[in-house]
């Protein structure tokens, strides 16, 4: 009866600091605060500085702020012009025409940077103006920005996949393996979207392109060039095991910073900004990771995790009946709470649950990945929605309105996800 | 509770959790009329949080090299001990040291669904959730010190190969005739050194989150202004 008190009490607590928006990772530490001395004799102060300070100083974290310093010195690079320009001569023979290009940006961005947010300024910055020249219906591209977008989430490096192997100890090159082959099918899923809106809509296709020669695509893509094969480099060295999670952060870094040089957008200014601006991404998430880790040592004190997993076990769900439940109850709490805070606030709970049930927890990462990207464009709360109301000076509704085909295709992506789980476990079997 | 033993005839509590209290109560009664004599004090924390910040930018180009370093000296079978630890320790210093800045600065997220309701629970639930969260960083702070004086107190070494000077240990402990005597003999990383940075970076942000509440009692406006993006 004990778990059950408990249970209500921590979320008592927990939607209380939560919703009178006390920041997350404070509030977190509050209501682990509450549990340990509400439920047991610890030294709660002595405890939580401890287990923090543990946490604070990991080296499997030290890739966090690497790689979002790599994507922030991008996104202050010239990278977005060069972007749409690279990308749409090449777009402009397949059925949809330059609409491809919101997709293929965002594939590529998302290579180089572990943030939605980030992601979709940077492709969104050049592409949405240059679309709506060209006549495209303004549904087709704020809808499909909206959705490729949260692939920065899934596709290497994503820091929600960091923030996920770090707090159950699993391998983050596996996990940022994992994520590729998933990322991608989500992305020919978004594609074949724009494909069928061409042969189903086709009063509202634009003029077609002019053409132009293959000399001048390549002129056009020529920065594209330098910047994938940086991806390569830092995929690469981690598949093939040259390098850690954290020593492949460090050559992106650096490759990152070389391009910027060459193409001379690196001054003293842009440097600073990227450090600074990567500093305070940093230190938003390592005070959420904090707080985090505090309340998994309250609630690893009541026993409230093995319970809950006994509970669970004993209810004899089917895999599928628990990944079913479990997609429902993170889209309520996403509609809320940012990704990398529903997975570090759940982990946990969920980690007992699904080791219990037999669910690869590498397959179970990417499974969260992309409801947690569903989140992000789900109204109330959602970054991408909030990112593109700024962008482009539409309500909220028409935004998500126009968004939600590509919630319905998220959602097609975990059905694939269960049937077929080798689309996410196939490749880190492969690692060297 | 020994860990509220009383300081100068009060118990510790009072000086971390009421007093501070008691200065909002103050600022909220007599208002507006406080702002010109604050004003000079703000200027200097604005400054004192964005040097704290720039310390971390410090110790994040100090993880970008530590982690060069470790794998330039793996491809060139140079043995350089302990660069995992101290990137380890330099990921600690970025992380607390950039707390206040990045408050102060709006990084930090919160649930803002509320809050955003009406403009009653604007401005009152703003302060509670201010007061609140100064309350928890308060806590927060004072047992990070707590954790960094016992670790100094049972010489609490580093589990790793991380080793630093002995003039350094001297020169951290105030010791400057240690310093001057200029001992280079290598010991294993007293843990309570890299730990003073939770200590500072802690008591920044608690320091941080108090002197928001004030300047929101007494200009009425939230100080901290987020980004449009992330």
């Amino acid at each position: 009866m004990t778990e059950a008190y408990a249970t209500i009490v921590f979320l008592f607590v927990l939607f209380t600091l939560l919703g009178s928006s006390i920041w997350i990772g404070l509030a977190l530490m509050g209501v682990a605060w509450v549990g340990m001395e509400l439920f047991t004799t610890r030294p709660a102060g002595d405890a939580m500085a401890t287990i923090i300070w543990t946490g604070a100083s990991s080296w499997t974290l030290t890739a966090l702020p690497l790689f979002i310093w790599m994507g922030e010195i991008l996104y202050r690079t010239r990278l977005s012009q060069d972007m749409f320009r690279g990308l749409a001569p090449w777009m402009r023979w397949l059925p949809g025409g330059l609409l491809h290009t919101n997709i293929a940006g965002c594939t590529i961005f998302a290579a180089v940077s572990g943030s939605s947010a980030a992601t979709l300024t940077t492709v969104g910055k050049m592409s949405i103006p240059e679309l709506r020249k060209r006549g495209y219906p303004e549904y087709m591209i704020v809808g499909t920005l909206a959705g490729a977008a949260t692939l920065g989430l899934m596709i290497p490096p994503s820091l929600t996949l960091i923030v996920y192997g770090v707090s159950i100890n699993e391998s983050i090159i596996k996990l940022f393996m994992a994520g590729i082959i998933p990322g991608l099918v989500l992305a020919a899923l978004f594609m074949s979207y724009i494909v069928a809106w061409h042969y189903f809509r086709p009063e509202q296709r634009p003029d077609p392109e002019p053409s132009i020669s293959f000399g001048t695509m390549l002129a056009e893509s020529r920065f594209l060039i330098p910047v994938l094969c940086l991806v390569f480099a830092v995929i690469g060295s981690m598949y093939f095991g040259w390098a850690t999670a954290t020593e492949a952060a460090a050559v992106g870094v650096l490759g990152a910073l070389t391009l910027a040089m060459f193409q001379r957008s690196l001054t003293f200014s842009t440097f600073f900004e990227s450090l600074m601006g990567a500093t305070r991404t940093s230190a938003m998430i390592a005070l959420i990771l904090m707080g985090a880790a505090f309340l998994s040592l309250s609630m690893g004190f009541t026993g409230l995790p093995r319970a809950l997993a006994a509970f669970i076990d004993q209810l004899n769900l089917s895999p599928i009946t628990l990944i079913a439940a479990l997609t429902i109850f993170y889209i309520i709490l996403g509609m809320f709470l940012d990704g990398i805070s529903s997975v570090v606030l759940t982990m946990a709970i969920v980690e007992p649950m699904i080791r219990q049930a037999g669910i690869d927890p590498i397959w179970f990462g990417i499974f969260i990945v992309v409801v947690v990207e569903m989140a992000q464009v789900t109204p109330p709360i959602g970054f991408n929605l909030f990112v593109l109301q700024a962008m482009t000076r539409h309500e909220i509704g028409y935004i998500s309105k126009v968004a939600l085909p590509m919630v319905g295709l998220m959602l097609l992506m975990i059905v694939l996800l269960v049937a077929f789980p080798g689309l996410a476990t196939w490749l880190p079997e492969t690692i060297r | 509770m020994r860990d509220w033993s009383p300081v100068m005839n009060l118990p510790l509590w009072v000086w971390l959790f009421v007093l501070p209290s008691f200065i909002g109560v103050v600022c909220l009664i007599v208002g507006p009329r406080l702002e010109p004599y604050l004003r000079p004090l703000w200027r200097i924390l604005d400054r004192v949080y964005a040097t704290s910040g720039a310390i971390a930018g410090f110790f994040m180009i100090m993880i970008l090299t530590l982690i060069v370093i470790g794998m330039v000296a793996r491809w060139t079978s140079v043995a350089v001990p302990g660069t995992t630890e101290f990137a380890g320790y330099a990921m600690a210093a970025t992380s607390f040291f950039a707390l206040c800045h990045a408050l102060t600065r709006g990084a930090h997220i919160r649930v803002s669904i509320i809050l955003n309701a009406n403009d009653f629970l604007k401005k009152w639930l703003d302060l509670f959730a201010v007061f609140g969260a100064a309350v928890i960083a308060t806590y927060f702070a004072r047992y990070a010190i707590k954790a960094n004086f016992f670790s100094e107190m049972l010489n609490d070494r580093t589990q790793g190969q991380d080793q630093i000077p002995e003039w350094l240990v001297s020169l951290f402990s105030l010791d400057f005739a240690g310093v001057a005597a200029g001992s280079t003999t290598l010991a294993y990383t007293p843990i309570w050194i890299p730990q003073l940075a939770m200590s500072i970076g802690t008591i920044l942000l608690a320091i941080a989150l108090w002197d928001t509440l004030y300047r929101m009692l007494v200009t009425g406006v939230n100080p901290i202004v987020s980004e449009s993006v992330e």
